[in-house]
């Protein structure tokens, strides 16, 4: 028995809604990472993107506990001597809301291409609204069985009794053109 | 004594090392000296790889039997105690197989598991 290995093309990103609104940042930050990730479905394949794609409303309102709105800081340098800027959580939040999520998720994912290719189906927005509509997307909580649908085995050695009766169809076929192909053949 | 070429031999060394680097990146499939590092790092790589695979894919079928338990509720951890308590006995290997192509199997497993864990609590 071969153990699954999910292909590109069977997989079927959904989209979740994510409310950050009253949330504690790292906490709700490791909950939008699994997803990104796929961890959260039976055919989680590291080497490939089998995340879904996260949606994340009201960004402005995450909480953080104790007094990390003025104590949490980001930095940045832009290269140049004198070049470090540094802000607060609150500061970051006023000019760029949705930064900080998008900063706390990154650092949960790989750092590599497949995490960039990850962090890419992350859409973070501040407030209620967000431009997906046409993906119908899905408010997030938790796990459900309907998440998952089965995968068809394709493998002719593992199918079994299944897909026997199919098999014996085209051998059928197979041999009716071999035939045929004699039977011109004799005539030519 | 007769004389002793050495090319021959070494030629025969040679396309030996090249015929186990072939695809390696750059330099390494085309230079002899550094060939022959690349084949012995491969060579322990992949012995030791050989090994580890069957951490590996334990790991990978806990992680996904941990999903799709979860899906009905469960942890990984309550899920195999309950098994073990139900006396059923199936690897992980099969569990994680079972949950993604045969997710109803999976369910009733866990469904056991579950009133297997009940009467403890």
């Amino acid at each position: 028995m071969k153990t699954y290995s999910a292909r590109a093309s069977e997989l079927q990103p959904r989209w979740y809604i994510f409310d950050a609104q009253d949330q504690v940042l790292g906490r709700f930050a490791t909950q939008v990472a699994h997803v990104l990730r796929g961890k959260h479905k039976p055919t989680y394949t590291p080497s490939i993107n089998g995340g879904d794609f996260v949606i994340v409303i009201n960004a402005e309102k995450i909480a953080v506990t104790g007094n990390r709105l003025e104590d949490k800081l980001y930095h940045r340098h832009s290269g140049y001597p004198g070049g470090l800027k540094t802000e607060t959580l609150r500061q970051s939040l006023e000019k760029h809301p949705e930064r900080p999520i998008e900063i706390a998720v990154k650092g949960m994912l790989p750092h590599n291409r497949l995490g960039a290719d990850m962090l890419a189906r992350l859409k973070v927005y501040s407030g209620p609204n967000h431009p997906h509509q046409a993906q119908m997307p899905i408010p997030w909580n938790g796990p459900i069985p309907e998440m998952h649908v089965d995968i068809v085995r394709d493998d002719p050695i593992y199918t079994g009794r299944q897909s026997r009766a199919e098999d014996e169809i085209e051998f059928v076929d197979a041999a009716d053109t071999d035939i045929d192909t004699d039977e011109e053949a004799e005539e030519e | 004594m007769p004389r002793v070429k050495r090319g021959i031999t070494s030629r025969k060394r040679h396309k030996k090392v090249f015929r186990l680097t072939e695809g390696h990146k750059g330099v390494r499939h085309t230079h002899y000296k550094v060939a022959h590092e690349s084949m012995m790092k491969a060579l322990a790589y992949s012995y030791r790889d050989r090994r580890n695979r069957k951490r590996d894919f334990r790991r990978l079928w806990i992680t996904r039997i941990n999903a799709a338990s979860r899906m009905h509720g469960v942890t990984y951890s309550q899920f195999m105690h309950g098994l073990s308590l139900a006396g059923i006995m199936v690897n992980r290997k099969v569990l994680a197989d079972l949950a993604v192509y045969n997710s109803a199997v999976f369910a009733a497993l866990v469904g056991k598991a579950t009133d297997a864990l009940k009467p403890q609590a």
